[in-house]
Formats: C-alpha cells, structure tokens, sequence
C-alpha cells in the first residue's frame, strides 16, 4: 500500500463519528436512488408489458393513415403472408390480426319472449382470431365469465349463429349474462346492411373501464363475413420478445411493408399519450434523482470541508515537509472514493432488501391509478442493473467532484501560515 | 563552558557554506498596514554549526527560518543554500528541497497522529523513493541514536511531549538534510526534558556534522547554541556568547 492510501485509508478511521455520518449520507442517497429506479423501471415495465400484451401489442402495422383516421375502408389485404413475414424475424414473439368498426347492439334476456329485444348499445367490434390470440396475449385472461371465443366453423351454414364476448359494463348496459342471446346491426364494407344474431360466449374484463363500456369481441372469421371483409383485416399487431427489441423489429418491419402502402409504428407512437404520460414521468424521476444526489452531496461536502479545516495544520506540516499538493488532492479524494465504496456496498445490501420486499409485496393503490387508460391497482418494483449501476456511479461521481474542492483547497494550505501559533 | 569546547570534528570541515542569506526582506500586509517582520538580514551558517537565533516575541524569527526553509518568499533578497539560489525555484522544486535539503523540528511536534513513530521517521524517506530495506535500517538506526528504538510501534498520542521532539528529531534527520530548522523546539516541554533533548540534539550535532539552527526563547537552549545571534526588529545582531551565560 502507497503512503498515501495508507494516510489516507487510517484517517478514515480517524473522526468515527464523521466517517460514520458521511457514508451513511451516501448510503441514504444510494438506497433512496436505487428503490426509485428499481420502483418506475417496475412500474413502466410492469405498465407497458400489461398495456401492451392485454391489447395492442409493442408494434402494429395498418394501411397507410389509419391511425390519424381509422375507417372501415383502410384494409390490409393479404395479411397472411404479411404476418407470416413478420413472424420469420428475428426477436418476434407472435402476430395477430384483428379488425375493428363498429356496430348496434339489440339484446333480449333468455327468457323473454322472442323477438322483444329491450336494450340495445353502440359498441366498438373487434375482431380477433381465437388461437392466435391465446398464443399472443393473454386475453383469455381477461374473460372472468364464460369461455373464451372458439374458432368459427369451416362451413358458414353453421355459423347462423356467432360467438360475441361482452366488455363487463356493455353487459351490464345490455342486461346479458354468458349463454344470452343478441343481435348486432351494422353496414358492412360493401354498402350492405348487416345484421346477425350471436351467442354471448363470455364477458371480458380488460381493468380498462372504458374499453369494457364500449367494446365487444368477435371471431375474426365472423367478422369478416358480418362486414364483407373476407380475407382482410384492418391491423396486425405484433409481440416481440422483450421491450428492449421494439425499435429494431419495428424498423424491420418498416422495412418490408413500406412498398406495399402500409405503415408500421410501435407503442410509442400509436399509444403517444401513454408514452407522453411515461417521458413526464421519468423526467420526474430523474429531477427526484439529482435531488436525493445534491442533498447527499450537501451533507458529504459538509463534512470533508470540517475535516478540511481541522487537519489544515497537518496539511501544512506535509507540504513543509516535502509532500506534493498533488498528493494532498490524491489522499482527500481517496478517502471520499472510500467511504464512497463503503457506501456502495452497504447500499447495495440495503437496497436489495427493500427492492425484494418492494417487488413481492407491492404497493396496493388505493383509489386505483388510471393510466392511459388502464387500470392498476398494484405496483410493484422491478430488480434491475439500472438500481444498482446508477446510483454506484453517482455516489462515485459525487464523492469525487465533492471532495475535490476541499482537497484542492487543502492542497493550497499555506504551510508557514497553518503553523503560526494556534 | 564544556558545552562551547565541544566542537569535534565538524570543526574542520567548517569552511563549507551551508546556508546564506543577502539582504533579505519580509514585509506582510497586515489589513492594507505593512509589517516589516524582516528587514534586510546578511547570514551566512556554515556546514557542522549549532546556532540559536534568540528575541523578543514579534521580532521576526519564525519569518526568517520560514524565508530559509522556502516556506515563504522573500519581498527582496535572496537564500542560496549550497551554492544555490532559492528565489529562482518553482513551487516542486522548492517542495523538492524542503524534501531534501531542510529538516523540520515544530515547536508542537506535528507528528502524524495516524502513523506509527516507525512509519512518520519512513515517511519522508518514502517521498524520497528510498527502498524499504534502507528506510528499515535507517529508521532503527536513528531511533536507537534518539533512544526510542522500544518505541518503534506506537503511535504519537501515546507518547510524552519529549518523546514526540525526539521522534521529530528523528524525522528531521533520517532524510539527512544540509540543515535542520528547528523553531522554538522546546517551548512546549519542561526544562529538564528540554535540556535533555538539547544534550541528545549536540551529540547527534557533533556525530553527524548535521547543520542546526534554533529559534528559541529558552535559556536551556542558548546555553547548549555554539552560537547565538540575536534579531530584534527583523534585524540580525551577532551576539557575545559569553555575555548569555
Ligand atoms: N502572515 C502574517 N501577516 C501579517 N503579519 C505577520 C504575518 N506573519 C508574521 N507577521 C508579523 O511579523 C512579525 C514577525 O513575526 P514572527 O512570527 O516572525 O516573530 P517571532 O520572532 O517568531 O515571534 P515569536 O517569538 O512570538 O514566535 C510580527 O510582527 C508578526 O505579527
Ligand atoms: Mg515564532
């Protein structure tokens, strides 16, 4: 060990009390920073899998302008072998694809007579592939009564009858229960008028208020035929392996659907409000981060300045003596980095202690917290490097710039002057 | 005096210039007020000397042994230790003579408190870039000749104020500067442990031929000096040894 290190590692154990303060300054700093991150990165990633995998998917691909003005008309044709494509990339998890327009609904309760519908509702229609959907979402999970839709028959003479699943409150407004009956009008996308009768196969329960107000969900194939899309779709929404792949599979799909007049967009910009909502958020985050960091780097100087200040007459003696100013800066900055090390460790124990807690047991929100348009009524942390790595590099950062000033200050001791009789 | 009659073997090599000074000067500013703490002093020490600097409180000692040691800059003047001029030095370099060339004794010892005797006597020897095995040997050495070699492990605060000047002695020496600079070394201890630590500073004095110039205000000192010289008013006077006694 240098003689330096050697000074500078025993006059940390030299003011205990200091030393004690100091690191646990910057043991506060890096646990409150850490449970910070490791609770947003839980709660957006928690935020965007839950938005995305329930519904939109990371990426969805529609004709050219359907997203500033969706309509009936804007179809994707061929989209079987457009999503066949997108499945053969790289970090793809699935595809589905769905359609969406709008309809009347009638509904009579079972046991009324025939032919007396007594409520009726406009609701969004979408149309999803029963299948597909189970291997790409987990929207059969959102069914909380009932049975999932199941793939419509081959031969259309047996779908006289469709398979309809209700959001929760359309329900309630229709006065439906699993096993009723109802009837949707619409225009299909010829001109014709549509109308046909459904079975109420379950209800869905999305956490999305709204959505379960106005939404009902048919088989693609019913979908197609009740509004003369045969072989088309207005959306395929897509499923990537992780979050972190979404700008590079969203650019090779780009890539292959630009030509053919459609366009491809990911979560962050078909769902804009939502990731608006995340950017204010964690601009927030990082305002909270600097302000833990500056009020454990007040605390920090504080204390190396007193220490400064009290050893002026040994810095003095060491300059007299022979010892370069450098080594004054070397030594005073060292034995910041040091504690900050110790502060780093200890950290680190605290914080995965609190972040296991804060990741298994959550925070039960308590009126439940809407955001774009979801639900959440639990937020958990999530573990990540990020709760470590950050905060290590801020306190390593802080000890150094905050120890710098008092140790250049100390460098600059006048040796004759600190000497003068105390 | 036997103490005045003492001088061995350095004798002979006394045509040496160690240190002197022209014409220098010091004048702080005291709130915008000049203060001429030294004013125009002519000193030559020469290689082997024991010389007390004696005078009133405020007459401009610890100026002038702090303007040799090239821990403060003269207004006008200059200090040529060996043939060299210090004025002319960058702060390193000065660092570097300090390191080298000057050894310290402080009236309040300023030992590192964090240190063991062994490692403060090391340390400047490690600045030097010594190899271990020397620093070792030389340590022992001269603790055995300040008589603190059972002491080598502690650490200050576990020592008496006289042990401390020793161990400061100790480090003042162990580089084996041209000259040892001690300002009112004895200050703070009682008089017999004074005028043992002077008896030890002679015999070291006469054994090594190493240079030492004191301020001092103590009597036990300017009786063991080889020579005095007296400043007042940041004057420099030759003073009759005879007379002090
Ligand atoms: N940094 C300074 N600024 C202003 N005046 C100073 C400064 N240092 C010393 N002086 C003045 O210079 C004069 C000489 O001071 P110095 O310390 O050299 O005296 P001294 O002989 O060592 O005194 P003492 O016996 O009390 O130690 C004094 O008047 C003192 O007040
Ligand atoms: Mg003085």
């Amino acid at each position: 060990m240098g003689l330096i290190s050697k000074l500078a590692w025993r006059n940390i154990f030299r003011q205990k009390r200091r030393t004690i303060l100091t690191i646990l300054t910057m043991t506060g700093g890096f646990v409150l920073s850490s449970l910070a991150i490791g609770w947003m990165e839980g709660s957006y990633g928690g935020m965007i899998l839950f938005f995305t995998n329930h519904r939109t998917g990371q990426i969805q691909v529609h004709k050219d302008g359907y997203l500033d003005d969706p309509s009936i008309y804007d179809i994707i044709d061929d989209y079987e072998s457009i999503g066949d494509q997108i499945e053969a990339i790289e970090d793809v998890r699935a595809w589905v694809p769905r359609i969406y327009t709008g309809a009347l609904i009638a509904s009579r309760a079972q046991d009324a007579p025939s032919g007396i519908y007594a409520n009726s509702a406009a609701a969004s229609v979408i149309g999803i592939d029963p299948a597909m959907e189970q291997n790409a979402t987990d929207f059969s999970e959102q069914i909380t009564d009932g049975r999932m839709l199941t793939a419509s028959a081959a031969d259309t003479s047996l779908r006289a009858t469709g398979q309809i699943l209700l959001g929760k409150e359309l329900a309630i407004t229709l006065n439906v229960a699993a096993g009723d009956s109802l009837i949707l009008f619409s225009q299909a996308a010829d001109g014709s008028g549509a109308d046909r009768r459904y079975i109420v196969t379950g209800i869905v329960s999305t956490g999305n208020t709204e959505l379960d107000r106005t939404t009902c969900y048919l088989t693609l194939a019913d979908a197609q035929l009740l509004f003369a899309l045969e072989g088309k779709v207005h959306e395929l929404a897509v499923m990537t392996t992780s979050l972190g792949d979404v700008e590079k599979v969203t650019a090779e799909i780009s890539a292959m659907t630009d030509s053919l007049g459609l366009s491809t967009a990911s979560w962050k910009v078909f769902a804009k409000e939502f990731y608006n909502g995340m950017q204010a958020d964690e601009a927030s985050l990082k305002i909270m981060l600097a302000i833990i960091i500056a009020v454990a780097a007040l605390g920090v100087l504080n204390t190396i300045l007193m220490m400064v200040l009290e050893r002026r007459r040994e810095f003095g003696v060491m300059k007299a003596i022979g010892t370069q100013p450098k080594s004054i800066v070397k030594m005073i900055v060292l034995e910041a980095n040091v504690m900050g090390l110790v502060s780093i460790v200890l950290g680190s124990i605290l914080s995965t202690i609190g972040l296991l807690i804060l990741s298994k047991h959550g925070m039960i929100l308590d009126p439940p917290l809407d955001y774009g348009g979801f639900t959440f009524r639990e937020m958990v942390a999530s573990v990540t490097p990020g709760c470590y790595w950050i905060p290590a590099v801020c306190i390593m950062i802080t000890a150094s710039i905050v120890s710098l000033i008092p140790a250049v200050k100390a460098a600059h001791t006048d040796a004759a002057k600190s000497m003068r009789k105390v | 005096m036997n103490t005045n009659s003492a001088n061995t073997d350095c004798a002979n090599v006394n045509t040496n210039n160690v240190i002197v000074t022209r014409g220098l000067k010091k004048t702080y500013h005291d709130n915008g007020i000049p203060v001429e703490a030294v004013r125009g002093i002519d000193f030559t020490l020469t290689k082997g000397e024991f010389t007390a600097i004696i005078g009133p409180s405020g007459s401009g000692k610890t100026t002038f042994l702090n303007l040799m040691a090239g821990l403060d800059s003269p207004t006008d003047g200059e200090v040529e230790l060996s043939g060299k001029l210090i004025s002319s030095m960058s702060g390193k370099e000065l660092s570097n003579y300090r390191r080298d060339h000057i050894g310290f004794i402080f009236q309040a010892y300023n030992l590192f408190p964090v240190l063991t005797v062994e490692e403060n006597i090391e340390y400047i020897m490690l600045l030097q870039g010594i190899h271990k095995k020397e620093r070792h040997e030389r340590v022992m050495k001269i603790l055995q000749q300040v008589e603190m070699e059972d002491y080598a492990h502690r650490l200050p605060s576990k020592l008496s104020g006289g042990q401390q000047q020793r161990v400061a002695v100790a480090r003042a020496m162990v580089s084996r500067p041209k000259l040892i600079i001690a300002d009112e070394p004895t200050a703070n201890l009682d008089s017999r442990t004074s005028g043992d630590l002077l008896d030890m500073m002679k015999k070291l004095n006469e054994e090594t031929c190493m240079t030492f110039l004191f301020s001092t205000h103590d009597e036990i000192v300017m009786k063991r000096a080889r020579k005095v010289v007296t400043i007042r008013d940041g004057l420099l006077y030759n003073t009759d040894k005879s007379r002090e006694e």
